[in-house]
């Protein structure tokens, strides 16, 4: 209502899509990832445990690209979201990568893994609420 | 499922850990959120490193590890990544652990392990 609470809660309000973003970008990069590591499947790394073949698909540098791009809207986030509330919000990449495996790359989303994810959402939502919570108090 | 391979993916699982801690440290604005007043920005910077090394080790050990296996399989194991970095947060960061947050997580890392295990 009073004119100096916006600005805060602008920043408030903020943050929860810069996490949002920071997952949808983190998904597309897994993804794109796993296709460049596809493409590389048989290419011999000069290192065995540090695997730099993978470099080699134009993918791989596409995933690198969101994966940047995810990791400035997370440090975005993290200036006003306490890391505790922060990271278990950005984990809808676990709703959203295995999704997007059985729609792009047509793995197998079993009975036991959509029990997983409804937990996960379950989980999300009640820490969404701590979220609520903290914007209330702002 | 190989020693070796159980073996990185830790090694990926904690070096991920360890760089969103640092990430953390280094993202602190002061007055932004509470809790012990941020490092001096040259600090800050020598954390930020530290938290780009240690997930670009982890991006490299996953990289090899993808190529191994199935995404929707490997994937799903950083969720155990939750707890620890909400457990790591309360002791390093000072940060505090509500009851809906401890419920939350809990509820986000059992789901994930069920994904995982499926």
């Amino acid at each position: 209502m009073s004119p100096p609470s916006e600005p805060k809660r602008f920043a408030t309000l903020s943050p929860i899509f810069q996490v949002l973003l920071c997952a949808v970008f983190g998904t597309t990069s897994e993804v794109l990832l796993k296709v460049g590591a596809a493409h590389t499947q048989h290419t011999v790394s000069p290192l065995p445990w540090v695997d730099v073949s993978g470099l080699m698909s134009a993918w791989t540098w596409v995933s690198i690209v969101f994966t940047l791009l995810s990791l400035v809207f997370w440090m975005s986030a993290l200036r006003t979201l306490p890391l505790g509330l922060a990271f278990p919000l950005s984990n809808s990449v676990h709703v959203l990568i295995p999704l997007s495996c059985w729609a792009f790359l047509g793995e197998v989303i079993n009975g036991r893994r959509w029990c997983g994810i409804a937990l996960v959402v379950t989980g999300l939502l009640v820490v969404a609420r701590t979220y609520a919570n903290l914007e209330k108090r702002l | 499922m190989r020693a070796v391979t159980l073996g990185l993916i830790l090694v990926s699982l904690l070096t991920f850990v360890g760089g969103q801690l640092c990430f953390k440290s280094a993202a602190d604005e002061p007055g932004e959120v509470p809790g012990p007043p941020p490092a001096p920005p040259q600090r800050r910077a020598v954390v930020f490193g530290a938290g780009i090394v240690c997930m670009t080790v982890s991006f490299f050990v996953n990289l090899h590890l993808l190529q191994q296996l199935d995404l929707s399989f490997l994937f799903p194991f950083q969720g155990l990544s939750v707890l620890i970095v909400t457990v790591g947060a309360s002791l390093f960061l000072r940060e505090r652990l509500t009851v809906p947050l401890v419920i939350g997580t809990l509820l986000i890392t059992v789901g994930v392990m069920l994904v995982s295990a499926s």
